[in-house]
């Protein structure tokens, strides 16, 4: 019984990715804040760097829970593996 | 555990560039590849290496666990207080409320310079504590 569950699962997979290939998602021209970023970039946060506007200017929110998910990781292996006092 | 001293001695002359190097990173991470996460892991990096060539407990007399804990939990509460500036100061959270400067220099940008930092120490301290805590479980070294 879980045979054929295997072939239905894959059968589908196979259609949704035939049936997927020519999707289009989004196009070059058409991508407003990625060409907003070029033309405004630097005049906005004054980094040349474009990745460190993005990442500290533009998208922080993302960089301040990025910097909480490795504190996490840091309390886990100290909960974890750690002696205690 | 005793390694060679010639692991030892590259180690220990290693040592300085290899915080150098990361402190470049850092600080340059607005003009150039690299930035807070990089920089951070580069200085833990650094720890790393002096803790593997002379052990775990002679490494511990200089950087200590208790210290780097309460250096990283700064880290991460500067940073959520370099947002908040933003708000006393009339904008949003996480708003660039310095002056942006020459673009191009070293000091423009803004706030990106003590964000870098305070991630990169952020960084440092929090990887050199998971090795600890690692090699110490294990109890070897």
């Amino acid at each position: 019984m879980k045979k054929y569950y295997y072939i239905i699962i894959l059968i589908i997979m196979a259609i949704l990715v035939i049936s997927s290939i020519n999707l289009e998602y989004g196009h070059p021209e058409n991508l407003d804040f990625v060409n907003y970023y070029f033309e405004h970039g630097i005049q906005d946060t004054g980094a040349i760097n474009l990745v460190a506007s993005v990442y500290l200017d533009y998208r922080a929110y993302d960089t301040l829970m990025e910097t909480i998910i490795l504190f996490m990781a840091v309390i886990a292996v100290l909960f974890f593996l750690g002696k205690g006092e | 555990m005793k390694n060679s001293q010639i692991i030892r001695t590259i180690a220990r002359k290693l040592f300085p560039f290899i915080l150098l190097f990361g402190f470049y990173l850092t600080l340059h991470g607005h003009l150039s590849p690299g930035g807070g996460f990089q920089g951070g892991v580069v200085i833990g990096t650094g720890i790393i290496l002096l803790g593997l060539a002379y052990g775990v407990r002679e490494t511990e007399q200089r950087f200590k666990e208790k210290y780097l804990g309460i250096l990283e939990k700064l880290a991460i509460l500067s940073f959520i207080f370099l947002g908040l500036l933003g708000i006393f100061f009339g904008y949003s959270f996480l708003k660039n409320f310095l002056p942006l400067g020459q673009k191009g220099c070293l000091a423009s940008a803004g706030f990106m310079i003590p964000l870098n930092l305070v991630i990169s120490t952020k960084v440092a301290a929090g990887v050199t504590g998971i090795f600890y805590t690692l090699i110490k479980y294990r109890g070897e070294i």
